[in-house]
Order: structure tokens, then C-alpha cells, then sequence
């Protein structure tokens, strides 16, 4: 096998951290509201504008939609300081520890790029939105035809050595792209002690560097794979195999040993 | 018919039994190819994984409605479980020594009920139910968990005791096979291994 084709085994399958060099740095304080990068991303991934209605807030649309992988929401919570008007970037984080891909039941329907992005292949998705339960962000959503959707990192763009469409637009540095590792140092230096998804889920791809807590966004404290995934992926996908190959040894071993009930002598079988 | 022989199955229960068996074992390998990453080239057997898809879920419409027809066949008679039976499960049908005898059995033995009402009725409406959920439910990540969570546990205890199942019922019983091809088994076979029944037939 070519060093090449080997390297690319490494970066689909899921289990190469050390590859997953580029990402995004997000920091929810420096972001002004202005959805920008929400329309920078329907542009460069040629996305229809879909008609919603006036809710009452700037939030909109309302929710991701194949149409739509990248949305700034719009968050108020009351504190003791008062309330607080929050904007966060709501988008695939592209996992080191994808669960998506971990489920996905069509090989390279959700594949690594290179730079470490997940990103997807409508044409080798079998429509069974099975990644949407092993998403812990609750993030793919599905076309017409059933085919996943969403944030890819411009693996496009990434790929040949420009930074994603969103954060190329930010005017104030809010989504900022790079190097992971000399994004966390950044982070760092910025002040902030942790940064959400320095190592969670193996190191997410988009990571946030919150004053706040992650829960007042709208994301977990502490992101993980969703329990039934965990069960099914280390218990139950095992248990079949051993099952299935028991019943079989079980079956032989009782043939050779204690053996079938043989007909009665002078019995017609 | 022959004198050494009894009617064992209808020609209807065999032939649900075997659309009942290919439809298993379509839906067993597509399954796996999905399941496994390193299966997944069972599934180019049936055409990639998008005709595998479509395979799977139209084969389970099949295995649905065969397993609704099985009620008729044996559920009656599996919810019947007489003294004799608990006997046999206690001795574990006496599969585990070469000397054990049989205690009088029905028409199915009690292994066969406790099969058919565990794994077909019970394993087998949860696998459809889930299968219905994964294909139609809402797709919200709750619905889609549920649905995977309890398929795959129907699974595993389907393709535990299928294989078994194979084995009891051809290798491990010689003169039991033909009871699902031809339909007949011998006299003596019926003696041997369904006393209770051969009684009830007149069989001496």
C-alpha cells in the first residue's frame, strides 16, 4: 500500500488526532451579532435562502437546516449581574472523537479531510440519519432527498489553503482559523484558563473560549457521546459477533463431543 | 402416505417457515454489512449500500408479515406448557448427556416453545417495531437511540440461538429436517422424540 493511501486509511478513520491540524477558535465575547459568517457560509457553499418568519428576536432562522450550517444564536440570560445578551456560533465541531462517524453505517458517506475536518459525500449517504444520534451537539440535518448536511470547515477552501468562509468574513476576530495547537496557545495567552474542546470528544475542531458558561450557550458543560451510543458501540456491537461465533462453536463443540441423538437401532429415521 | 410416516407440518407452515428463514438471513447479512465496517462488503453482494438499504427494509416487511402468520401455526400451542415441559427444560432436553431420556413431549417440545415465544414473538416485535421506528419515526436523535439501542439487542439474541436453532434441528437430530422439507417424520422418530404427541396420534 502507497504511504499516501495509508495516510488517508488513518485520516477516515476516525482515530487520528495527531492529523487534525487546522480548526477554529471561537470566542462568543468578541462576537457582535452581526451573522456575518452566516452569510458568508450560504455563499461560498451555495446555499439557498430559506423564508422564515419574525419571531421577535434577530435569531433566524430558528434552527440549523440543510441549508443552513452555520447559525449565530442568540442567547438571553439573567444573572445577578443582570441580563446578558449572548451570541455563539451554533455548527458541526468536527470531533477528534466523531460519533457521527462512528455510526454512520455507509463508509465515506462522513469521511476526515486531511486538515482534520468532517466532512461528508451525499452521494455515499444512504439517507439513514443514524449520525444525527450519534451527534452529541445535535447538529446534521437532511436534505429532500434524506442526504446529511452540514459545516464541513469549507474543507473546500481549507484544502487549498484558505481559511473557512465564516472566518474569513468575521470583521472582529470572534471565529478565528489556524493551526489548532497555536490556537489554544492564543487562547492562553488571551487570558482564558480552559478552552472548550481543548481535549473533549478527542479534541474538537471548533473550539470556544467562554467568560460564560458553556450551558448558558446552549452546549453541554462537558460534552460527550451519548450514552446509548457508548452501550451500543463497546457492549452490544461486540456481543453480536461473540453470540453469533459462540452459537456456532457451542454447536460444533457439542456435535464432537456429546453428539446428536443417533436413531434407535433397527429404527427407520 | 406411508405407513412409517406422520405429518409433521401444513404445507403453509413450511412455506412461511422458509420465507420466514431467507428473509432472516437477507436481513442477518445486509444488517452486519451495516453494522461492521469490515462487513460492509456483504453488502456489496446486494448491490451497494444504497440497494442494501432499500433490501433491508422491504425484506423486513417480509419478515414482518411472515412472522405475524407463525401466531396461527404455534402460538397456541407454545403458551401450553404442561408438567412434562418444565421437566425437560430441567434437564436441558437431555442435550447435555449421551443417556438422558426425553420426558413426553408435544407436538413442539418445550425448547421449541420457549424458542418460539422468546426469540420469533417477543425478540422478533421488538426487532420490527424498532426496525418501524428507525425507518419512520420522526428523526430526532431520542427516536433514532431507541430505535438502534433496542434493533440491536433484538439482534444479538437473534443471531445467538438462530444458529442453534439451524443446529437442533438438522445435525444435532438426525430425522428432524424433513419435518420442515417434506413435511413427514418417521413413527419412530415421533416416539423417540415427541412421545406425547405420537399418543395423541395413535402411534404405538
Amino acid at each position: 500500500m502507497a504511504v499516501q493511501e495509508i495516510e488517508r486509511q488513518k485520516y477516515i478513520s476516525g482515530v487520528d488526532v495527531p492529523y487534525r491540524q487546522k480548526g477554529l477558535l471561537i470566542t462568543p465575547e468578541l462576537c457582535i451579532g452581526c451573522r456575518g459568517c452566516q452569510t458568508a457560509c450560504k455563499e461560498w457553499n451555495k446555499l439557498p435562502g430559506e423564508r422564515t418568519h419574525n419571531r421577535g428576536t434577530y435569531e433566524n432562522p430558528p434552527d440549523l437546516t440543510p441549508n443552513l450550517y452555520n447559525k449565530i444564536r442568540f442567547v438571553e440570560v439573567e444573572t445577578q449581574q443582570g441580563l446578558k445578551w449572548l451570541f455563539i456560533s451554533q455548527r458541526c465541531m468536527h470531533c477528534g472523537e466523531a460519533g457521527c462517524m462512528k455510526v454512520c453505517p455507509a463508509p465515506g458517506a462522513l469521511y476526515r479531510t486531511p486538515q482534520g475536518a468532517v466532512a461528508f459525500n451525499k452521494d455515499k449517504c444512504i439517507g439513514c440519519r443514524f449520525c444525527l444520534a450519534g451527534c452529541p451537539f445535535n447538529i446534521p440535518r437532511f436534505d429532500s432527498n434524506s442526504k446529511v448536511s452540514k459545516c464541513h470547515l469549507c474543507s473546500d477552501r481549507i484544502s487549498n489553503g484558505l481559511p473557512p468562509a465564516c472566518a474569513k468574513t468575521c470583521p472582529t476576530g470572534a471565529i478565528s482559523y489556524g493551526d489548532r495547537d497555536k490556537l489554544l496557545s492564543l487562547a492562553k495567552a488571551s487570558g482564558f484558563k480552559a478552552v472548550y474542546g481543548d481535549k473533549d470528544l478527542g479534541g474538537l475542531g471548533v473550539m470556544f473560549a467562554f467568560r460564560e458558561y458553556p450551558s448558558f450557550y446552549g452546549l453541554p458543560d462537558t460534552p460527550g457521546l451519548p450514552s446509548s451510543i457508548v452501550f451500543w458501540k463497546s457492549i452490544l456491537k461486540p456481543l453480536a459477533l461473540i453470540g453469533l461465533g459462540g452459537a456456532v462453536a457451542a454447536a460444533a463443540a457439542h456435535y464432537i463431543t456429546i453428539g446428536p441423538k443417533e436413531p434407535e437401532e433397527g429404527g427407520e429415521q | 402416505m406411508s405407513e412409517y410416516l406422520v405429518q409433521r407440518t401444513t404445507t403453509w407452515e413450511r412455506f412461511n417457515h422458509w420465507v420466514l428463514a431467507v428473509s432472516f438471513i437477507i436481513l442477518c447479512l445486509t444488517g452486519l454489512g451495516f453494522l461492521f465496517h469490515s462487513l460492509n462488503w456483504l453488502n456489496t453482494i446486494f448491490g451497494g449500500n444504497h440497494l442494501a438499504k432499500e433490501i433491508h427494509r422491504w425484506t423486513g416487511v417480509v419478515f414482518t408479515f411472515s412472522v405475524l402468520f407463525t401466531l396461527g401455526s404455534y402460538l397456541g400451542e407454545s403458551l401450553r406448557f404442561s408438567k412434562e415441559d418444565t421437566q425437560w427444560l430441567l434437564n436441558l432436553g437431555g442435550y447435555l448427556s449421551k443417556t438422558a431420556v426425553e420426558p413426553p413431549q408435544g407436538r413442539l417440545n418445550a425448547g421449541q416453545k420457549v424458542y418460539y415465544l422468546v426469540v420469533v414473538v417477543l425478540c422478533g416485535a421488538v426487532i420490527i417495531i424498532s426496525g418501524f421506528i428507525i425507518w419512520l419515526a420522526p428523526s430526532t436523535a431520542g427516536w433514532l437511540r431507541l430505535g438502534h439501542l433496542l434493533h440491536n439487542l433484538a439482534f444479538v439474541v437473534f443471531v445467538t440461538t438462530v444458529p442453534l436453532h439451524i443446529y437442533l434441528s438438522t445435525a444435532a437430530n438426525p430425522g428432524t429436517f424433513r419435518g420442515m422439507t417434506r413435511g413427514t417424520v418417521t413413527k419412530t422418530w415421533t416416539k423417540r422424540h415427541h412421545s406425547k404427541w405420537a399418543k395423541e396420534l395413535g402411534i404405538d
